[in-house]
C-alpha cells in the first residue's frame, strides 16, 4: 500500500519562559483528508500551528512529506484598516512580478477567485474595507495560488458573520473534494467538524482525543477538554468581546 | 573648497525621493517614531567628525548603521519592549551629541544648512540616494508582504534578514539628508511625505510611487522657500510638509489617486 501519510508528528512540545504549551503530541495527516484541531481557548491550536510552520521553536518530530506543498491561512491581516493596500496587491504578493503582473498570473487568480466565489470587483477594495467574509475567501484564494497540497487553517470563520460560516465551510469542502487538497483546521464550532472532518485531534496542552469525530468526541472526551460543568458547544472567537 | 552649483536642489530632490520611497514601509510597520529617533543617533557621530576633523559625513553613517543593527537586534528579543529603550538610547545619544559638539555648530547639527560639499562627495550623496530608492522599489513586494501578514511571509520564505534590510536602507537615507535637514528633522522628512500619501492614494504601488514625488517636490519647494526667504532649509522643509499634510486631510477617507 502507498504511504499516504504527508505530516507525521510525534511527541511534540512547545516551551515557552518555562511555560508548557504544548505537551507530547503526536499525530499523523493523510492525503486528501480534513484534520480538525479542536480544544478550549488557551489549549495550544494556534502555538501547534506555528510550531508545525517552524515559527516557534520546539521539539519532538515534526515531519512534512519532501513535495508537499504548504499553504497556511492566518485569521486575519496584521495592519491596520487604514493601509492604502488594495486586495489585488494582496494577492500580487505571491506574483513573480509585483509591479507588473503577468498574463498567466491574472488568469490563475482570476480562477481562484471564481473557487471561492468571489468577484472581480473584490480586487479594488481596500483590505480594510472587506468584510469579514470576504477577508476569510481573500485569504484562502491566495493560499491556493500556491497550489498546496496542505492548507493550514487558523479558525477560518473565526471573524466570518454569523450565517456566512456554513458558505466559507462548503467552499473549503469543494476545494478538498476536487483537487485533493488536505485541510488541516481549528475550528470552535462542533457541528462543522462533525460535518466535514474524517478525523479530529482534542488538544488541551496535551492529546485528549483522537480519531474519527462520532467516534473520538464521546460526552467524557468532551468533559474532560471542555470541562464538566462549563462545558458548552460553541463558542465564538474575538471580535463578539465579552461585557 | 568650492560647492557645486544647485548642491542643495540636487540633495533635496534625490535625498527627498528617497525618504519618500521608504517612508510608507517605516510607517506601515508604526516604525516611525523609532525611525525618528533614530536619527539623533547621528549626533554623536557629527560630534566626532568636528572633534577629530573629518567629514561628519561618515561619523554620520557609521553612528546611523550601528543604531540600525541596534533595532534590529532589539526588535528580535520578545521580552525586551524595544520602543522604550530606542526612546531612551537614542535620545541619550543627542544629549551626548549636543555636550560633544562645539556651541557654533550645534544649530547647524540639530537643523541642517545649505550644505557645503565636494563634488565626489555630492556625486557619492545622489548616486547613493538613487540606488536607495531604487531599492525601495524592488524590494517592495517582501517589504510589503512582511507588513500585511509576519506568520505568511515567513512561511513563503520571507526571512528576518528583509526587515534589517529595511531599516538599513532607512538608517542610510538618514543619514544622506542629514547635513541639509538636520538631525532633528531627518526622521520626520522620511514620514512626512508617507504620511501625506497615505491620505491620498488607494493602492501601495500609487502610494509608494506618489510618496517618492512629494519626498522630492516638498524637499525642492522647501529649499527654494528657504532660499528666497532666508530660512534654514530643514524647517523650511518641514514646514512646508506639515501645511500640505494638514491639506491632505480632507481625503483620508476615501484616497484620491
Amino acid at each position: 500500500m502507498a504511504d499516504t501519510t504527508v505530516l507525521t508528528v510525534e511527541n511534540l512540545s512547545v516551551t515557552l519562559d518555562g511555560l508548557p504549551l504544548l505537551q507530547n503530541v503526536s499525530f499523523t495527516l493523510q492525503r486528501g483528508e480534513a484534520f480538525a484541531v479542536i480544544g478550549p481557548n488557551g489549549a495550544g491550536k494556534t502555538v501547534l500551528f506555528r510550531a508545525l510552520l517552524g515559527l516557534v521553536p520546539s521539539t519532538g518530530f515534526v515531519e512534512w512529506r519532501p513535495d508537499v506543498k504548504i499553504g497556511y491561512v492566518p485569521q486575519r491581516f496584521s495592519i491596520d484598516r487604514s493601509a492604502p493596500i488594495s486586495a489585488m496587491e494582496f494577492f500580487l504578493l505571491q506574483s513573480p512580478n509585483f509591479w507588473r503582473p503577468g498574463a498567466a498570473f491574472t488568469k490563475q487568480l482570476d480562477q481562484e477567485l471564481k473557487s471561492m466565489g468571489l468577484g472581480p470587483g473584490v480586487l479594488k477594495k481596500g483590505l480594510g474595507e472587506l468584510s469579514g467574509g470576504e477577508t476569510q475567501r481573500v485569504l484562502i484564494a491566495s493560499a491556493l495560488l500556491q497550489k498546496p497540497s496542505v492548507l493550514l487553517l487558523d479558525e477560518p470563520t473565526a471573524a466570518v458573520d454569523a450565517g456566512f460560516e456554513e458558505t466559507v465551510y462548503t467552499l473549503l469542502h469543494r476545494v478538498q473534494m476536487e483537487r485533493g487538497t488536505a485541510l488541516l483546521l481549528i475550528s470552535h464550532d462542533l457541528s462543522v467538524v462533525y460535518r466535514y472532518a474524517q478525523r479530529v485531534l482534542c488538544l488541551n496542552k496535551s492529546v485528549v482525543c483522537q480519531g474519527p469525530p462520532v467516534e473520538a468526541l464521546n460526552p467524557q472526551a468532551l468533559a474532560t477538554l471542555y470541562g464538566e460543568a462549563s462545558f458548552y458547544q460553541h463558542e465564538h472567537g474575538p471580535g463578539h468581546g465579552h461585557g | 573648497m568650492t560647492t557645486p552649483p544647485h548642491t542643495s536642489f540636487w540633495i533635496a530632490l534625490l535625498v527627498g525621493s528617497a525618504s519618500g520611497s521608504v517612508g510608507p514601509f517605516i510607517l506601515l510597520r508604526r516604525m516611525a517614531l523609532v525611525g525618528d529617533a533614530l536619527s539623533h543617533v547621528a549626533l554623536p557621530g557629527i560630534a566626532l567628525a568636528l572633534i577629530y576633523h573629518f567629514d561628519p559625513f561618515y561619523g554620520v553613517i557609521a553612528f546611523l548603521i550601528g543604531a540600525a543593527f541596534l533595532v534590529f537586534w532589539l526588535e528580535g528579543r520578545s521580552r525586551v519592549p524595544p520602543d522604550a529603550i530606542v526612546g531612551l538610547l537614542f535620545t541619550a545619544s543627542l544629549a551626548i551629541g549636543i555636550l560633544m559638539i562645539p556651541n557654533a555648530d550645534v544649530v547647524e547639527s540639530l537643523f541642517g544648512a545649505f550644505p557645503v560639499l565636494s563634488l565626489p562627495l555630492l556625486l557619492t550623496i545622489l548616486l547613493t540616494a538613487l540606488v536607495l530608492s531604487a531599492l525601495c522599489f524592488l524590494l517592495a513586494k517582501r517589504f510589503l508582504f512582511l507588513i500585511v501578514s509576519p506568520d505568511l511571509a515567513r512561511v513563503n520564505g520571507l526571512g528576518r534578514g528583509y526587515d534589517l534590510a529595511l531599516l538599513l536602507i532607512f538608517a542610510m537615507i538618514v543619514a544622506l539628508g542629514i547635513k541639509l535637514v538636520g538631525t532633528l528633522l531627518m526622521g520626520a522628512l522620511t514620514i512626512i511625505p508617507a504620511s501625506i500619501a497615505k491620505n491620498l492614494a488607494q493602492s501601495m504601488r500609487r502610494y509608494v510611487i506618489l510618496s517618492a514625488i512629494l519626498g522630492g517636490a516638498i524637499s525642492v519647494a522647501g529649499v527654494w522657500l528657504a532660499e528666497s526667504f532666508r530660512f534654514l532649509p530643514g524647517p523650511a522643509i518641514v514646514l512646508l510638509g506639515v501645511g500640505l499634510f494638514v491639506l491632505s486631510l480632507p481625503f483620508a477617507r476615501k484616497g484620491m489617486v
